[in-house]
């Protein structure tokens, strides 16, 4: 098992967040992380990045516990909703900034924006890229340092149909590259195309988890969706 | 680990010149410099005259009788001895006191604080007038003007300067930095890296450390200030810096966003900055600005500049000052652990 997760939970003003959820990730999974807006969703992902301080729980990433964030950072790649990127400087110097901080050769860099079609954009200021071109940068520098995790919160949030096949395209190849991907989304087409696994969330309970077939055709999609 | 402290405070300082914080550090040194220009300019009223008379002194009658007779323009205070007069002169607790004149026997020599001071300029007044209402246009009681500080007013206004260059960046910049930062994320994507928290929080602090010392450089530059006690003034510039960048990080920890960091700087930054600046113009907040980090910087700093005073002078305010910088790093240091409002 890569990821164990063991009665995670997180809890905001008495109701919202996780209530204790434990489940377990193989290698080369890619699961779609699903449910209504406040089910806990993001909250999960970003427990797992350390940007949320769960209340209790354990989780463990290749043998790693959650709480050792220095080396799990090696583990694992978040990429938000939002792109964090320092929006005033270069595509480049985003780059640079991340693979000196990871101690990784620049050559890296040029793989990486290779990859993602960015060497046009590479000395662009990132404010004034599109937030489909933000959002391939976001995992570009999120793929620098080559985790074998990845985490994408609504990662095609906001976007077009062009760009969002893009991040499609995008997921796909790093997911034939061997990654383990958990991604969160609404989007019941994109949870078709992509996801081997589906996670649903309801009201920060863990109410199924399961391949797509069995999610689809189930009674509890059918009383909260269809 | 130094690599990375490296890194961060070059990206900070980077950051500080895109998002146009370095415009602000020299802008403002600037402005105080025009500002210092029009200081001779301003004008004081006429107020009631703290004088002091040392007991052991053989005062003539006549002088001693007009000054109690006007008490609406002197009031007077008995010093036991010069010392004391010097003390009580350094704390503002009297105007002036007066001597026997060495080189006049039958006249007084006047002490005051500043010789270049509208203050003084009153106190002259006030005893030529006295002088003239009771002999008539005669010899002067007044001799000679000594003073404890023998510097020009564009000097003597100078600490007050740099302890707002010092609190602007502590109170304003920095916060509104660590705010921006969690508002857009960036440093929660800074600690997906291998950066320690300590490591950021570091990088902060020179970050803080740097922008005062070279906003004060550039004051000093533009001034022309000489310094004599260079080791000593940069020691608490140093301490300084140290104490409030780390003051400034821990309010920039309490707000969520960039404008709500700004408010609570302003908040901080005018109670701190006032008090310790115009404690030198009332008795009120002379003996209540002790208690203010400010105050404990703008006194040596002043004492320094002004008074030839030294670090061994000042301990106690130089550990005062390192112990809320290093309360407040603890404290933020928590906060950066528990994701405080990210």
């Amino acid at each position: 098992m890569l990821i164990e997760v063991q009665k995670l939970a997180k809890v905001y003003n008495g109701t919202r967040g996780l209530l204790p959820a434990s489940f377990g990730v193989e290698q080369g999974e890619l699961i779609a992380v699903v449910g209504h807006n406040g089910a806990g969703k993001s909250t999960l992902l970003k427990m797992l990045a350390s940007w949320i301080i769960p209340d209790s729980g354990e989780v463990l990433v290749d043998g790693i516990n959650l709480k050792n964030r220095m080396a799990l950072v090696r583990k694992i790649g978040f990429v938000p909703e939002t792109p964090n990127l320092f929006d005033f400087f270069s595509v480049e110097y985003n780059f640079k900034l991340f693979a000196r901080l990871f101690q990784i050769p620049f050559s890296r860099i040029e793989e990486i924006l290779k990859e993602f079609n960015l060497l046009t954009y590479r000395h662009n200021k990132v404010q004034v890229l599109s937030k489909g071109l933000k959002q391939r940068v976001s995992i570009g520098r999120t793929l620098l340092a080559d985790p074998p995790v990845l985490l994408f919160d609504e990662p095609t949030s906001g976007l077009d149909f062009e760009m969002t096949k893009e991040v499609y395209r995008l997921l796909k190849s790093t997911h034939a590259s061997g990654k383990t991907i958990l991604f969160t989304s609404h989007r019941p087409e994109e949870i078709k195309t992509l996801a081997t696994r589906i996670m649903l969330l309801h009201q920060g309970s863990l109410v199924f988890d399961g391949p797509p077939q069995e999610y689809f055709q189930s009674k509890i999609y059918e009383n909260l969706y269809a | 680990m130094i690599r990375n402290i490296v890194t961060l405070t070059l990206n900070d300082l980077a950051i500080a010149f895109k998002n146009k914080t370095i415009y602000l550090i020299l802008f403002i040194p600037l402005f105080v410099f025009l500002s210092l220009q029009f200081v001779d300019q301003k004008n004081e009223k006429l107020q009631t005259i703290q004088i002091g008379l040392i007991e052991h002194v053989e005062y003539s009658p006549v002088i001693i009788e007009s000054l109690k007779a006007a008490d609406k323009l002197f009031v007077i205070s008995w010093l036991a001895t010069e010392e004391e007069g010097r003390r009580w002169l350094k704390e503002k607790k009297i105007d002036g006191f007066l001597l026997k004149s060495e080189k006049e026997p039958h006249s007084l020599e006047l002490l005051v604080l500043e010789k270049a001071s509208f203050r003084t300029i009153a106190i002259v007044e006030g005893f030529s007038a006295l002088q003239i209402a009771v002999e008539g246009k005669s010899k002067n009681w007044l001799a000679d003007i000594r003073s404890l500080r023998d510097s020009g007013i564009q000097r003597q206004t100078l600490p007050t300067w740099i302890l707002m260059l010092v609190l602007l960046v502590g109170f304003i910049v920095i916060p509104a930095q660590i705010a921006e930062e969690k508002e857009k994320k960036l440093l929660l994507g800074l600690l997906q890296t291998p950066v320690r928290e300590c490591e950021w929080l570091l990088a902060k602090l020179f970050l803080g450390m740097i922008l005062i010392h070279l906003a004060v450089i550039f004051l000093h530059l533009l001034g022309k200030f000489e310094i004599e006690d260079s080791l000593s003034y940069f020691a608490f510039i140093g301490v300084g810096s140290f104490c409030f960048s780390s003051f400034g990080i821990f309010l920039g920890f309490l707000c969520r966003t960039q404008a709500s960091a700004r408010t609570l700087g302003v908040l901080f930054y005018l109670p701190l900055l006032l008090p310790s600046a115009l404690s030198d113009f009332s008795q009120k907040l002379h003996s209540f600005a002790p208690v203010l980090p400010s105050y404990q910087f703008y006194g040596p700093i002043k004492a320094i500049l002004l008074e030839g005073g030294g670090i061994s002078t000042f301990p106690l305010e130089w550990i005062y000052l390192c112990s809320v910088g290093l309360i407040t790093s603890l404290f933020s240091y928590l906060l950066l652990k528990k994701r405080w409002l990210m």
